[in-house]
């Protein structure tokens, strides 16, 4: 009986290796094609990842807790009979399946369904090549230009140091060697920091864990993000008993429909309406063309507290939903990070992000951007709190939101009026109506 | 009888049969499956034998022309033997094909020939003179390239009404040919068959010849030739309707509103072609089509089906053969696990009339649509050029385009002899991102055609040599847009 090599794929954009976290089948196991085989975390998420091929597990490469390099063999099958698959070289497995292939259609088809979208099969994004085609105003040789694609380096990232931008052979290849000193790492470039060594105590005093996977990616996105972007946070309290009153209506009208409606689906939609006013809090800086990309579309991340760490799933087109439908899909995307099941496409593209620390504490806080946007918005908890009407003394209930900006793009005064802008929102959750599509 | 192999291509054109064979070469176990013949279009019935024809009758031509001017004195008229050239034509093409044979063969990949139609989107059923098969294959290769467009009035019978196919096949030269549509095809073929002694009228809907196709500078100096060699061009011209009246035919057609009418032997249509994409189920088992009929792709070539891949005309303008073989080898290498993209910067493109057209690049308004707010543009004269004088051959120019701050070269666009083999140097010049100074500063050998390409780049740096470029004594800071040729030597 033949043999048959499985190789971890292609499992995303600039994923090179993954945490071999679980497998899903025992030696002895058969399995058929496309069956999932194992759970691997990489650092941006955990993928379920299916053999192409049907067989008998014969043998594991790897074992729990191991990191496997992309494209290299983690499990051989015994090869089913059948007589359909003439199964020897390493070239057939590479045939057999195309490697970007074989990966992406694992998450499509966990992505939510979109309620519009006809033909979900197809389009699950399949098509999407990495690194992407240079483009036609990329300076640089055909053979640099390949040597950039088998670097898994995405050329149009890079600024050419040569002459009127030129990407030379050098600048790919500083790009891909980590001990290269930035010369010139663009800052749309992972940021050159320094990386101090700490000598603790040693013995039992301390365990050491080595920094992978999600907790490296938070770790190298929050550096980045400081790095590059001058953060300030602007605090305000809203008067929150219409927004309550409204919610509580809402709350009911939507267990009809078995959907859970909380406090941040309007928190999105007030934030939707104030970008509007604000277009610069919708947008991004082109640091590479020295430009500021304004956005007129709205997918709105949400911070997510998962026991693998941070996750921020994305709701896109956040503008072109009704509340019901956001708060499905908060629902749902929320689940999914806490289950470790988010498809890489349903974390990528937000373009402005809310983080809900409020649901567990704090009064307040200054969250970090999640560059490449400009702003995170926070929302904090509920509270009673007196207040005066007149010389009485009454009961009224506060939220507490922040703004964090990046102070290149966005000025202080310019926060305080968006801040007042959404406040009046929240105050008189009615006038939502009018921002309503 | 059921086939299994990696690597399946469909259609044995200048796409298909490169496919194949890098398949091979990474060893792939590969099929090809071919309806009619070994080179597709290209090598049987489109660039090959019409480059034999457009040979011999500017050979003829040359005989007739220029031969008493360089001394060579021929007794009577030269006499052309339309059969025996007909037969030489196909000897060129047997040979083509002869050699993808033997390359297929050579490579170990499988040669199928039949009707091909998918059952589903891992089956192929291929039915043909001695086979009956069921094709399975991990990874499919469309490349069945594009036909002909027919317009109302005028369906191709290859008789009275011929496509390029049926006018290449002509074994007589008709005395009134009507051609319909002023496309690079129907041009390539007008200017052979008036240099062979048709009389040749076309017809182009457009109020230009090859338009958006080609410098609009380069067509001025083709549609003149084409006037003073004798073929009438009525643009803006609608053809309508023919009949027969006797042997001949007569074509209606309007002009400014009016119905005009036209004697003719044989009527030519060349006005465009359309990819295969109606065929061999494609829609059926679920293929992305776009509203003009290509199969959409990425830019692995992939189409929404993972397993299956598109190259040629099919997928996409521009229509060309060697667009073709670079996505068939690209294909090939991303099946064989490489990681491939197409982003190749320019698609060079050749036109085979009198004197031929090439251009690598963006044309002016291109150029500044793709942000290049200024630009150099120069010129440089065959008529200075030694070589093309003393080849008899001094029509036309080498004309770049260049950004103006950077020198880079955006467009190099060449009408006079032998473009169609200078055109390459400004290919990799434009894949380089090459300046004007590269070009300028690279010596060309002399005498030859190609020194135009540095004398250009010079030119539009504002100092050409073999030019009076004013301002005198401007050469550093000169913009080299005005500029007087001057003949030398």
């Amino acid at each position: 009986m033949a043999t048959q090599d499985v190789r971890l794929p292609d499992i995303g954009e600039g994923v090179t290796e993954g945490e071999l976290i679980k497998w899903l089948v025992k030696e002895g196991d058969s399995v058929s094609a496309d069956q999932p085989i194992a759970e691997v975390m990489t650092d941006k998420a955990t993928v379920e990842v299916p053999t192409p091929y049907a067989g008998t597990v014969k043998s594991f490469k790897y074992s729990e807790g191991d990191m496997i390099p992309i494209e290299t063999v983690m499990l051989v099958l015994d090869a089913s009979g059948g007589g359909a698959e003439k199964s020897s070289s390493k070239k057939e497995s590479k045939s057999e399946a195309p490697p970007a292939q074989a990966a992406q259609s694992a998450p499509a088809a966990r992505t939510s369904q979109a309620p519009v979208t006809a033909a979900p099969a197809p389009q699950g994004g399949g098509m999407d090549v990495y690194p992407p085609a240079s483009e036609i105003h990329v300076l640089a040789t055909p053979a640099t230009r390949r040597l950039a694609r088998e670097m898994n380096v995405d050329i149009n990232q890079i600024q050419g140091s040569g002459l009127a931008g030129r990407v030379t052979r050098e600048d790919v290849m500083s790009k891909q060697s980590p001990s290269s000193s930035g010369v010139n790492a663009g800052v749309t470039a992972k940021a050159n920091i320094p990386r101090p060594a700490y000598k603790g105590v040693g013995g039992d005093l301390e365990e050491r864990v080595s920094m992978r996977g999600i907790r490296k990616k938070i770790a190298e996105n929050m550096q980045m993000s400081k790095h590059v972007i001058p953060h300030f946070t602007l605090m305000e309290e809203a008067r929150a008993d219409e927004l309550m009153k409204l919610r509580s209506q809402a709350k009911s009208a939507g267990e009809k429909y078995g959907v859970k409606v909380t406090y941040m689906p309007f928190i999105m939609k007030a934030l939707i309406a104030t970008c509007r006013e604000f277009p610069m809090f919708n947008a991004s800086i082109d640091d590479a063309a020295q430009e500021i990309v304004y956005k007129k579309y709205f997918n709105l991340g949400f911070a997510a507290d998962t026991p693998n760490g941070l996750m921020v799933p994305v709701i896109k087109n956040a503008d072109q939903k009704t509340l019901l439908e956001v708060s499905k899909d908060i629902n749902e995307l929320g689940a999914k990070a806490r289950d470790g099941k988010l498809a890489l496409e349903e974390m990528k593209g937000a373009t402005i992000t809310v983080t809900n620390i409020g649901s567990v504490g704090g009064l307040y806080a200054t969250p970090i951007i999640n560059h490449p946007e400009v702003a995170i918005f926070g929302m904090y908890k509920i509270q009673e709190r007196p207040i005066f009407v007149g010389d009485q003394v009454k009961k009224a209930h506060f939220m507490n939101f922040t703004i964090t900006c990046d102070h290149r793009l966005i000025d202080g005064a310019v926060a305080a009026n968006f801040m007042k802008a959404f406040v009046s929102r929240i105050e008189n959750p009615s006038h939502l109506m009018l921002d309503m599509i | 009888m059921t086939k299994s192999f990696d690597v399946c291509v469909i259609g044995a054109g200048p796409g298909g049969y490169v496919a194949a064979i890098r398949s091979a070469q990474l060893g792939l176990k590969t099929v090809i499956v071919e309806k009619e013949y070994l080179g597709g279009v290209c090598l049987n019935v489109g660039c090959i034998p019409s480059k034999a024809m457009i040979t011999a009758a500017h050979f003829l031509h040359r005989l007739e022309h220029q031969a008493p001017e360089m001394g060579i004195e021929i007794s009577g008229k030269p006499k052309l033997n339309m059969k025996k050239l007909v037969t030489w034509k196909q000897s060129v093409c047997d040979k083509m094909s002869g050699g993808v044979s033997q390359l297929l063969k050579g490579n170990q990949v499988e040669v199928v020939f039949g009707e091909a139609e998918f059952k589903d989107s891992k089956t192929l059923k291929v039915v043909g003179k001695n086979v009956d098969d069921l094709i399975q294959a991990k990874n499919f290769i469309i490349a069945t390239g594009s036909r002909p467009i027919e317009i109302p009035g005028f369906k191709i019978d290859e008789k009275e009404v011929l496509s390029s196919t049926g006018a290449l096949a002509l074994d007589e030269v008709p005395k009134k040919l009507v051609v319909i549509g002023g496309g690079y095809i129907g041009l390539e073929i007008s200017s052979y068959l008036q240099k062979l002694g048709s009389e040749v009228t076309i017809l182009e809907a457009m109020p230009t010849l090859l338009k958006g196709v080609a410098d609009a500078d380069c067509v001025q100096v083709v549609a003149r030739k084409l006037k003073k060699s004798g073929v009438q061009v009525h643009l803006n011209a609608k053809a309508k309707s023919y009949k027969a009246t006797g042997k001949s035919f007569e074509v209606t057609y309007e002009l400014d509103g009016k119905s005009e009418k036209l004697k003719a032997d044989k009527i030519l249509l060349t006005v465009g072609r359309k990819p295969n994409s109606d065929q061999m189920g494609l829609k059926k088992i679920g293929l992305k089509i776009d509203e003009r009929g290509f199969i959409e792709t990425n830019s692995q070539k992939r189409t929404n089906l993972p397993n299956i891949f598109a190259i040629g005309d099919i997928a996409g303008q521009p229509m060309l053969a060697h667009k073709a073989s670079h996505e068939g080898v690209l294909v090939a290498e991303v099946i064989g696990g490489q990681n491939r993209a197409y982003d190749a910067k320019t698609v060079p493109a050749v036109i085979f009339v009198d004197p031929e057209i090439a251009s690598a690049g963006w044309m002016e308004d291109e150029a500044k649509a793709n942000g290049h707010s200024e630009l150099k543009i120069g010129k440089f004269p065959f008529g200075a050029n030694g070589r093309a004088v003393s080849m008899m051959e001094a029509e036309g120019f080498v004309k770049i385009i260049a950004d103006a701050k950077t020198h880079i070269v955006l467009g190099v666009h060449i009408v006079g002899p032998e473009a169609s083999n200078l055109i390459s140097e400004a290919a990799l010049a434009i894949e380089m991102g090459a300046r004007l100074e590269d070009l300028a500063l690279t010596i060309h050998p002399h005498p030859t055609l190609g020194e135009t390409m540095m004398e250009a780049a010079e030119a539009t740096l504002g100092h050409a040599i073999h030019m009076i470029q004013k301002p005198l004594g401007g050469a550093s800071k000169s913009t080299g847009s005005t500029s007087t040729a001057a003949r030398v030597h």
